[in-house]
């Protein structure tokens, strides 16, 4: 992904229906920031948009990689997004409303697999708005809400006047089990502060784990069919060469399931950190800085998705540590 | 950089300064286009204006005009005289070369008017969305051709009588008389885009989504896999005759045969290459076997296909090319960049 700064950011709104997305987004465009944004909504939209550049997007899903069935991108937004360019300038950013039943995935993927979306364009964030007083029923009816929430870096949890504290903190773990890298505010009438929203820059890879979260770990609640999400730590230096060969071929294998993955690792004999992400079958990496003077330079790896096998994936990840000795 | 290609810097721009005009029109050049009788080139850009030039004088003063509300997104010749001109502002503009201006469609501030074709017979083909709306011409819409996703691209044959629509999975290829309105349909996994008809029309070829090209061989419906580009490939062109199709895509221009059998199992051959840099457009001449070629340093050039020779137009460093195109004899050339630059030549003028 591009990481200069003359990209424009792209912010993708996600939630059901009814959720409070487009709340959030007048939210966004009325607040007096200065700032100007193209939208781009979809034909279901339940509001209005209060904006001056609105275009109407028919979420169109490719599948690129000759059909396969995870490797997609939103076509529309390839479009879309390559005519916003052409009069660049005239907004400081993008933002992308999806409809309630979309999976995050395909929009996420366009800002990895486009040449062209990549080269002017970069992924701010992916906020997802949830209604704490409906969201467990979601869950458990709709694959779609649980992805919105495994691909989300804020969660807005929206409709808080509406459920007790306990209801509350129960949703949270719930969202935690799935996701405890997000971000989650909450919020009634989604309202959340603007600066919380945009310009995240969530997707950078200098800001992969740079949040801490309190992992939850509940082993008691594995139903494989379940998004979840486990993490992974060695101390020892990674080799650089196994892990590219696991990795590539976990990806490949298991890539339906992997929604999301993220790592920081320590390569053996290297100053400089090494940040990977994927969604996926679609992976991304680079050196970011180097290590804190004094920190330990421990390999981390997550993985968001179904049908995690805990041991598999551990012995995969402890099996890149490099051998003694060799420098 | 390969020696000889381009010669220095300063003699790259001997034709733009001697024969020719550059102006820098502050917005991304979207498409550039002649008359077809010969009367007046255009430019349309990013930020909705239109360019006027006369090509008789292309340094004579260039007339500007506030089209579109967002950006234009294609121009094309009109079938007789003029341009039309689709925006993001749903807007179908007709215009003259006197700068006259006529709105004949307005399909909505939402929606993008993003490909048009024209022919000679009077027919207008406009994709807006997943349609595509063919108009007489008294622009009189004739019919809406419905498909299954958001059209890429949109051509004649040279006859007039059929018309191809990219979209994802395939192309449509519709009878522009029949009755019936069922498209034959040339499936192909994957997003289509810009499409063509070979000039004999016997092939259609589509640039896709991924970095390669893909035809069909309309007699027997066999696929043509054109592939191996390092990026999508944003244009492409057949020679008068339809011998040659150039590419742009690559860091040369690629030329796949028309002839002998070919493209079928037949290499490409590569022309202008050498230096490293894209090529972002490529224009083939109405008659000779001549392409013109715009890389992503700005560098405009024109090779021979027979011998290789290479005749710069324009010197790197005013943007990457993003329109090229010749008149209708091939007398003049003219082209623009994302950074908005744009340039004129008459090439049969004496130097
Ligand atoms: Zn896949």
């Amino acid at each position: 992904m591009s990481e200069t700064s003359d990209t424009v950011p792209v912010t993708v709104l996600t939630g059901y229906l009814g959720a409070g997305k487009t709340t959030l987004l007048n939210r966004i465009l009325t607040e007096n920031h200065g700032k100007k944004f193209a939208v781009v909504i979809n034909e279901f939209g339940e509001l209005g948009v209060d904006n001056d550049l609105v275009i109407d997007a028919d979420e169109e899903v490719f599948e690129m990689n000759n059909g396969c069935i995870c490797c997609t991108v939103r076509g529309d937004l390839v479009r879309i997004l390559g005519g916003l360019m052409k009069r660049r300038g005239k907004f400081d950013g993008i933002i992308v409303e999806t409809t309630g039943l979309a999976n995050p995935a395909p929009v996420a993927q366009t800002f990895f697999m486009d040449e062209d979306v990549k080269r002017a364009t970069r992924l701010d964030a992916i906020v997802t708005v949830v209604d704490a007083k409906n969201l467990i029923a979601r869950l458990a009816d709709s694959k779609e809400a649980e992805e919105q929430i495994a691909f989300a870096d804020l969660i807005v949890l929206n409709k808080m006047d509406l459920v007790s504290e306990d209801e509350a903190a129960e949703v949270e773990r719930r969202i935690k089990a799935i996701n405890p890298y997000a971000e989650i505010r909450r919020a009634t009438r989604s309202a959340v502060p603007v600066e919380s929203v945009i310009g995240r820059d969530a997707f950078k890879l200098e800001r992969i784990l740079e949040r801490e979260p309190d992992f939850l770990t509940s082993d008691e609640h594995e139903h494989n069919e379940e998004v979840m999400s486990m993490s992974f730590e060695v101390s020892q230096p990674i080799d650089a060469e196994k892990f590219n060969a696991w990795i590539s071929q976990l990806l490949q294998a298991k890539g339906q399931d992997l929604l999301r993955t993220k790592g920081i690792l320590a390569y053996q004999g290297e100053e400089n950190r090494f940040a990977f992400q994927a969604v996926h079958m679609i992976a991304d990496g680079d050196f970011i800085g180097p290590w804190k003077e004094g920190d330990p330079r421990k390999s981390k790896i997550v993985f968001i998705g179904r049908n995690l096998n805990r041991p598999q994936l551990r012995r995969g990840f402890e099996g890149c540590v490099a051998s003694q000795g060799a420098a | 950089m390969s020696e000889g290609m381009t010669g220095s810097v300063e003699d790259a721009d001997f034709l733009l300064s001697t024969r020719g005009a550059g102006r820098e029109l502050g917005a991304w050049v979207v498409g550039v286009a002649f008359g077809r009788d010969g009367k007046g080139a255009a430019f349309g850009l990013g930020d909705g204006t239109l360019h006027l030039a006369d090509p008789a004088l292309p340094e004579a003063e260039w007339r500007r005009l506030e089209a579109h509300d967002g950006a234009c997104l294609t121009l094309v010749p009109d079938f007789a005289d003029g341009f039309l001109s689709g925006g993001d502002d749903g807007k179908l503009l007709r215009v003259l070369p006197d700068g006259g201006v006529s709105a004949l469609a307005d399909f909505g501030m939402m929606k993008w008017v993003e490909h048009i074709a024209t022919h000679p017979s009077g027919l207008r083909a406009v994709a807006v969305g997943k349609a595509v709306h063919l108009l007489d011409k008294a622009s009189a819409k004739l019919k809406a051709l419905a498909h299954p996703s958001t059209v890429g691209g949109v051509a004649f044959d040279a006859k007039g009588k059929r018309i191809a629509a990219g979209h994802y999975n395939g192309v449509s290829l519709w009878f522009v008389n029949s009755r019936e309105d069922k498209p034959r349909v040339l499936p192909w996994k994957g997003s289509h885009q810009l499409v063509a008809f070979s000039p004999d029309g016997t092939h259609v070829v589509s640039t896709m989504q991924e970095n390669a090209l893909h035809g069909w061989r309309l007699t027997d419906q066999q696929d043509m896999r054109m592939s191996g580009y390092p990026t999508k490939i944003k244009s492409f062109s057949f020679t008068g005759k339809g011998r040659w199709m150039a590419t742009a895509g690559a860091d040369c221009v690629v030329l796949w045969p028309f002839f002998a059998g070919g493209p079928m199992g037949k290499p490409p051959v590569e022309l202008a290459g050498g230096d490293g840099v894209l090529c972002t457009q490529v224009a083939c001449h109405p008659q000779h076997e001549v392409v013109a070629a715009g890389f992503q340093d700005g560098l405009v050039l024109m090779a021979e296909i027979g011998s290789g020779k290479i005749v710069p137009v324009a010197a790197p460093g005013r943007g990457a090319v993003s329109a090229l195109a010749w008149n209708a004899t091939g007398t003049h050339l003219a082209f623009g960049t994302e950074t908005g630059f744009a340039g004129l030549v008459d090439l049969s003028r004496r130097g």
